[in-house]
């Protein structure tokens, strides 16, 4: 079968991995911002309060999607011969997407958080203008023709390279007599399963930032709100997943680095993957739980396959990773820990999300603090986890030679320690202020909830102390690269 | 409810990361394990099963139902940027109560807490739409009303009050 042949294409992903550790420190220092203020240690305008949780959770949830994207495109340039332009096309037009973005928030003043639920783009109540509103969409339209473009790129490569996307997803081997043998690298299954979802995300997105973009600038435009909600989180729903699908492939082609065996593409594996890939599609409506408009149906598929998705990541992709931590000896470094460790913060945070994906839970804990409570569990210690390990591995061989000798050094150590005491303090504030009712998306506080937001800001120190540290060795792994 | 639900939560999570905390300390020691698949097949059987049940005990009662029989208990809640307007303020307990939640502009979110802060039930107000939800008071007192979907600077401002009487 088609073995990694290619020389990957490192240049462009690791400039994109110190834009990406860079943004990411100043966003969770916004994020501290806001925590300090709900404690009422600061204190903000709540007119910038909504411009930096809508910086935040724009920027976070970009950056996560662009990290992803790095990894999917780093590893599957070894297999592909794909198109390099396409890469430097794609980050331009992120960049430019960004630079939209801040302008709006910050010069424009838009606050219509990351998720634009129509029509407050269009509603503002006097604080900012239409054409801050448009200014932003336009960004996102930039960001997602990016993405399109890079996925089709992606897309197109594997098609022709592993026969079409049956092949590339393994099917024959999951519903037919396919033979192991004959399967595509376990990591080409997980990209060509997320470069799909993505692709069907995006389009829906563009559709609903048109119709957006027209009804402000259009007024008597209508749009059903309904329909505009669905398609929003059909998109969030979806970036917002393929961004950790997608970086898990640095486990599936770094972790074998470690531990001698490679990550094969079994026949639960391949299976696993089609169902991945129905179900990160179809389980969107979980957002929509408290629309009683929706057809009951749905709701029950929304509650339905929330729980569902969590068997291929819990039976399958963590629990192979649990078997290759217990077969065999596994080298520890800054990568291996980050990677094993975004698998398992991935694997915990899916709890309470499945949990708050019941309809009666849901009734009292939609939209309260419970929510940024579990995805920053997989984002902060699953996505970003491992998009830090798959930093850490890019200049493995620089830091390999530092004067120490040893893989895995005091100050690793400390780093990852901090990170994730840190992450799991944090994380676990935001549930316990969930259970207690603290709404999310609130500027300011009442009196009796200020002591959690503390709290939970001392650990955010945490995590960012814990980041920085990754970056700074990511950039003097990138230094010493350059020397050698 | 709430309590149940973060006790649950934290001890599934942390049995999570027990698994792999004695994963990573087994050193890869452990006896390369030839009945994994079959565990693995027993993890996916216990899943499904599990799920069933959790499903169906928790659909049995459709959440959303509101019943015909109360219908002559209803209120009209509207929200809007950022206020909320409720046409009675005066409601009676333990009588199924619907409310008719109507926005005047954009979507927020309407939700019922009771005296010791605790979130009691919420429904989306959509634009063009009337989403109805049937609660049941079972005590006296005040609730308020907050806002739970974002709606622009004043959002979290956005607080009323309605009371449940003794009789
Ligand atoms: C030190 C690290 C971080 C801190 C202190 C932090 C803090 C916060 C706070 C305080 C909120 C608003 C909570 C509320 O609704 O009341 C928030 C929301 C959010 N955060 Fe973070 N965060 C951090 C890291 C991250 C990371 C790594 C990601 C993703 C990769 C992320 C993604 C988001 C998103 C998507 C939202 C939702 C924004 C919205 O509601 O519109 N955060 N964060
Ligand atoms: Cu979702
Ligand atoms: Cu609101």
């Amino acid at each position: 079968m088609v073995e990694a042949k290619y020389d990957p294409q490192a240049g462009p992903v690791k400039v994109t991995m110190i834009i990406a550790g860079v943004v990411l420190i100043l966003l969770m220092t916004f994020g501290l911002i806001m925590r300090l203020n709900q404690a009422a240690l600061i204190e903000i305008e709540p007119a910038l309060f909504y411009q930096i949780m809508t910086a935040h959770g724009a920027g976070m949830v970009g950056t996560a999607g662009l990290t992803g994207a790095a990894v999917l495109w780093y590893f599957m340039s070894r297999y592909v011969p794909l198109v390099g332009a396409v890469y430097n096309v794609f980050l331009g037009l992120f960049l430019l997407g960004v630079v939209l973005i801040l302008g709006a928030i910050f010069i424009g003043g838009y606050a219509g958080a990351w998720t634009f639920l129509f029509p407050l783009p269009a509603m503002s109540g006097g604080l900012w203008t239409s054409g801050a509103a448009a200014t932003f969409l336009l960004g996102y339209v930039s960001i997602g023709v990016g993405f399109l473009v890079m996925h089709l790129e992606v897309g197109r490569q594997l098609i022709r390279a592993y026969g079409g996307i049956s092949g590339a997803m393994a099917w024959p081997l999951a519903f037919g007599k396919g033979r192991v043998e004959d399967a595509p690298p376990a990591s080409v299954v997980a990209a060509m399963a997320s470069t799909i979802f993505n692709v069907i995300g995006v389009v829906f997105g563009a559709a609903v930032l048109v119709a957006s973009l027209v009804n402000l600038l259009v007024p008597g435009f209508e749009v059903d709100a309904l329909l505009a909600k669905n398609m929003i989180y059909i998109f969030g729903h979806i970036f917002i997943n393929a961004s950790i699908y997608m970086a898990v492939i640095a486990v599936y082609e770094i972790i074998p680095e470690y531990t001698g065996t490679p990550w094969k593409t079994s026949r639960v594996f391949a299976i696993s993957w089609s169902f991945v890939l129905l179900f990160v599609i179809a389980v969107y409506p979980h957002h929509l739980l408290q629309d009683v408009a929706m057809p009951a149906w749905a709701l029950v598929t929304g509650q339905i396959v929330s729980y569902l998705s969590g068997i291929p990541l819990l039976a399958v992709t963590a629990f192979s990773l649990l078997l290759y931590l217990r077969a065999g000896p596994i080298k520890w470094d800054l990568a291996s820990s980050l990677l094993v460790l975004g698998v398992a913060g991935w694997s915990v945070g899916s709890i309470p999300a499945i949990i708050d994906g019941m309809i009666v839970v849901n009734k009292v804990m939609h939209n309260t603090q419970w929510v940024p409570g579990h995805f920053h569990i997989y984002l902060i210690l699953g996505e970003i986890a491992m998009a830090f390990g798959f930093m850490a591995w890019l200049v493995r061989d620089a830091r390999k030679s530092a004067p120490t000798g040893t893989r895995m050094g005091g100050l690793d150590r400390l780093a990852i320690g901090t990170y994730l005491v840190g992450g799991a303090g944090f994380t676990v504030m935001f549930l316990v202020s969930g259970a207690m009712s603290i709404p999310r998306r609130w500027a300011v506080h009442a009196p009796e909830w200020t002591s959690q937001a503390g709290i939970a800001s001392l650990f955010a120190v945490l995590v960012i102390i814990g980041s920085t540290l990754f970056v700074i060795s990511y950039l003097r792994g990138l230094a010493g690269d350059k020397d050698a | 409810m709430q309590m149940i639900v973060l006790a649950v939560s934290l001890v599934l999570m942390a049995l999570t990361a027990l698994c792999f905390a004695a994963a990573i300390r087994s050193g890869g020691s452990a006896r390369p394990a030839d009945r994994s698949e079959e565990r693995r097949r027993g993890l996916i059987w216990a899943m499904l099963v599990v799920g069933l049940v959790v499903t169906s005990v928790s659909l049995r009662e459709w959440p959303h139902s509101v019943s015909a029989a109360a219908a002559d208990q209803t209120v009209n809640v509207t929200g809007g940027q950022w206020f909320w307007e409720i046409d009675k303020t005066e409601l009676p307990r333990d009588r199924p109560i619907v409310f008719n939640v109507h926005t005047a502009d954009v979507t927020h979110g309407f939700g019922v807490v009771n005296e010791s802060g605790r979130l009691l039930f919420q429904m989306q107000a959509m634009p063009g739409y009337v989403n109805r939800v049937q609660y049941v008071f079972d005590k006296p007192g005040n609730y308020r009303v907050i806002c739970l979907e974002y709606c622009g600077v004043a959002h979290h401002d956005m607080i009323t009050e309605f009371t449940v009487a003794a009789n």
